[in-house]
């Protein structure tokens, strides 16, 4: 009886949820990842500014599908990009335009992370491990590259976009789009600022459309 | 002409920045063990004064431009070792130097680190020195000024060529004008000696000590191991503490000859250039905290001096940067470098050199990651009749690729 009323609150739920068919609907697949590091290995010309340098991270892609109006709330606390181990961690963060990003040390030594990229150019100084420097908001669509200007070996990169739908891919490619609404769009695979590979689906109620990216060799890139 | 050369490099950098990548050149795919790279650096300097050229302006020109192309090579054998090579290609290390133009390999190394984290490296090869912490900004990406603080630059009455016949061929030197070509600072800019170093980072110690074949005021001539061997080497070494990441302590020493020649013409009978040291002693500070970066030295030197005694100097600055926007910094560096006496040859003493007072200012703007432009302007004040211009105005576009 018990399980019956949860059941008929759930279905309830979703029958009363604008965003029903979306919960449903869905694309997955993968994308033919590089498997390179973002960053060159470190090289202290003169004398040692790091300690032990933690492995680059990997260049990963990140999957959106462009639906013209979509737009959700951001997120209401900022989503976080980290220092560690002299690298990003994540290397690659994808958000919604609006969305706030901080950026914590978690070394020992300073980080002074840096973007002279056109959709946001910022410089947030030295910051300790235990001060975190203000929250940015990212309100403009587009690449902000990330460089710390101690650490030069190092590099993260922000994708903004103008879509509440999209996914980073894991490290061997695999993605997954959830809460999608129905009718035809484009999908695109970004994995830097020559490659963005892009495909028309067709999202139908209920179903989860299969989408493999083959990578830079035979799709279309912009 | 010097405007015909501007206007040429002019050209043959905007044609670079449109075919050139932003950044280096990697050989290598990143995923290979052996990882290679190549980029570079153009440095279009221009140097205005109202008389003789101060420091290591080697030009007689009150305006004076000088192009220079810098090439870096990063080769990484796995994570444990590392080779490094810079060729330049400009009017001289100095500027003017070689007003004609010349290239060269300054720097060449290759470390070995033994283990994963950086606790001790072993390093060989021709490479800045170890002493003080104005060696880590001193290439024109990372230096906030054109120029260096006055120890590394301001050229003194010292020669390493010949020794001076008794104090008064010495002390008489102090009315001449800078004799660039055999007089020396206290060091000479990186002083890319030749030779070996170990250098570690221990939690908030770092230490580093190095063996070179030439001194730290040695000129550029002379880090060549072909051109001073390594029969009277200098040691060098570092101490450095980090209370947080904010602060960074250290003490830093060397001591070898600086005469060069064999034999020194002029050396008293039985003595050798060996006998005759150059030892310094040096504190750095820095801290560092936003956008602010604040860092200081105080160098003390000892020149033995053949035929006249010990001649001792003491130089300082303090320097700060200050980052107005993500673009735009400026930047401000106090300097001072004070002499004692040394026998004057006639039962008293005299003072060896004249004492110099140079304030430095800068801005800079870097339009983004590969293109930055620096102006500076210097008042050095010394009280000497043979002083040298007070006022330098400087200017320098780096675009890095």
């Amino acid at each position: 009886m018990m399980c019956l009323t949860r059941c008929s609150f759930a279905a309830l739920a979703l029958f009363s949820c604008g965003g029903v068919l979306h919960a449903q609907s869905g694309i997955e697949g993968t994308v033919v990842l590089t498997g390179r590091p973002m960053g060159p290995p470190p090289a202290s010309h003169y004398g040692l500014n790091a300690g032990q340098v933690a492995a680059s991270p990997k260049q990963l892609a990140v999957v959106y599908l462009e639906v013209p109006g979509a737009k959700k709330s951001p997120p209401a606390k900022p989503l976080l990009m980290v220092q560690s181990g002299y690298q990003f961690a994540p290397g690659v963060l994808a958000v919604q335009t609006g969305t706030q990003v901080v950026f914590p040390n978690n070394d020992s030594d300073y980080h002074n992370v840096f973007s002279f990229s056109k959709t946001k150019r910022f410089d947030l100084g030295r910051f300790r491990k235990d001060e975190t420097p203000p929250a940015l908001t990212f309100d403009k669509a587009g690449v902000v590259r990330l460089y710390c200007e101690i650490h030069q070996h190092m590099r993260g990169v922000i994708l903004v976009l103008d879509t509440p739908h999209f996914a980073i891919t894991d490290a061997d490619g695999r993605y997954r789009l959830s809460g999608l609404p129905a009718g035809t769009w484009q999908l695109k695979a970004w994995l830097d600022e020559k490659t963005t590979i892009m495909q028309d689906v067709t999202v139908t109620p209920g179903k989860t459309l299969r989408v493999d990216f083959a990578g830079v060799r035979t799709a279309s890139t912009r | 002409m010097i405007y015909a050369s501007f206007f040429r490099m002019k050209h043959c950098l905007a044609f670079l920045l449109l075919v050139a990548p932003a950044w280096a050149v990697e050989l290598l795919p990143r995923d290979w063990p052996v990882q290679a790279s190549l980029s570079g650096r153009v440095d279009l300097e221009s140097y205005l004064s109202d008389g003789a050229p101060p420091a290591l302006l080697f030009s007689d020109d009150e305006l004076f431009f000088n192009p220079r192309v810098s090439l870096f090579a990063d080769v990484h054998l796995g994570s444990h070792w590392y080779a490094f090579a810079q060729a330049r290609f400009d009017r001289g290390f100095d500027p003017g130097l070689n007003a004609g133009g010349k290239g060269r390999i300054d720097e060449y190394f290759l470390r070995w680190t033994p283990l994963d984290a950086p606790v001790i490296n072993i390093q060989a090869g021709k490479f800045a020195t170890v002493f003080g912490n104005w060696m880590q900004r001193h290439l024109a990406w990372d230096n906030p000024f054109i120029t260096a603080p006055l120890a590394y630059e301001n050229v003194l009455i010292m020669t390493d060529r010949t020794a001076p016949a008794g104090a008064g061929g010495f002390l008489g030197r102090r009315n001449r004008t800078d004799t660039k070509g055999s007089w020396l600072p206290v060091i000479w800019g990186p002083s890319y000696a030749t030779g070996a170093s170990v250098f570690g980072r221990i939690e908030r110690f770092d230490y580093a000590f190095e063996i070179k074949n030439a001194s730290l005021s040695s000129r550029p001539t002379a880090w060549r191991a072909d051109e001073v061997g390594f029969n009277a080497p200098t040691y060098s070494g570092r101490l450095g503490f980090r209370p947080d990441a904010a602060w960074n302590l250290g003490i830093s020493g060397s001591t070898g000859a600086y005469m060069i020649g064999e034999p020194t013409p002029g050396l008293p009978a039985g003595s050798e250039r060996d006998d005759y040291q150059q030892s310094t002693l040096g504190f750095d500070v820095s801290y560092a905290h936003g956008h602010l970066q604040l860092w200081s030295e105080v160098i003390l030197s000892r020149f033995e001096v053949p035929n006249v005694g010990n001649a001792d100097t003491l130089s300082y600055f303090i320097e700060a940067k200050y980052k107005l926007t993500e673009s735009l910094f400026a930047a401000l560096r106090w300097n001072q470098q004070f002499f004692d006496t040394v026998p004057n040859g006639a039962g008293g003493s005299a003072t060896w050199e004249s004492r110099i007072l140079r304030i430095d200012t800068a801005v800079g703007y870097r339009f983004n990651r590969s293109l930055q432009l620096k102006l500076q302007y210097s008042y050095g004040h010394e009280s000497s009749p043979a002083e040298n211009a007070e006022h330098l105005l400087a200017t320098q576009l780096t675009w890095r690729f």
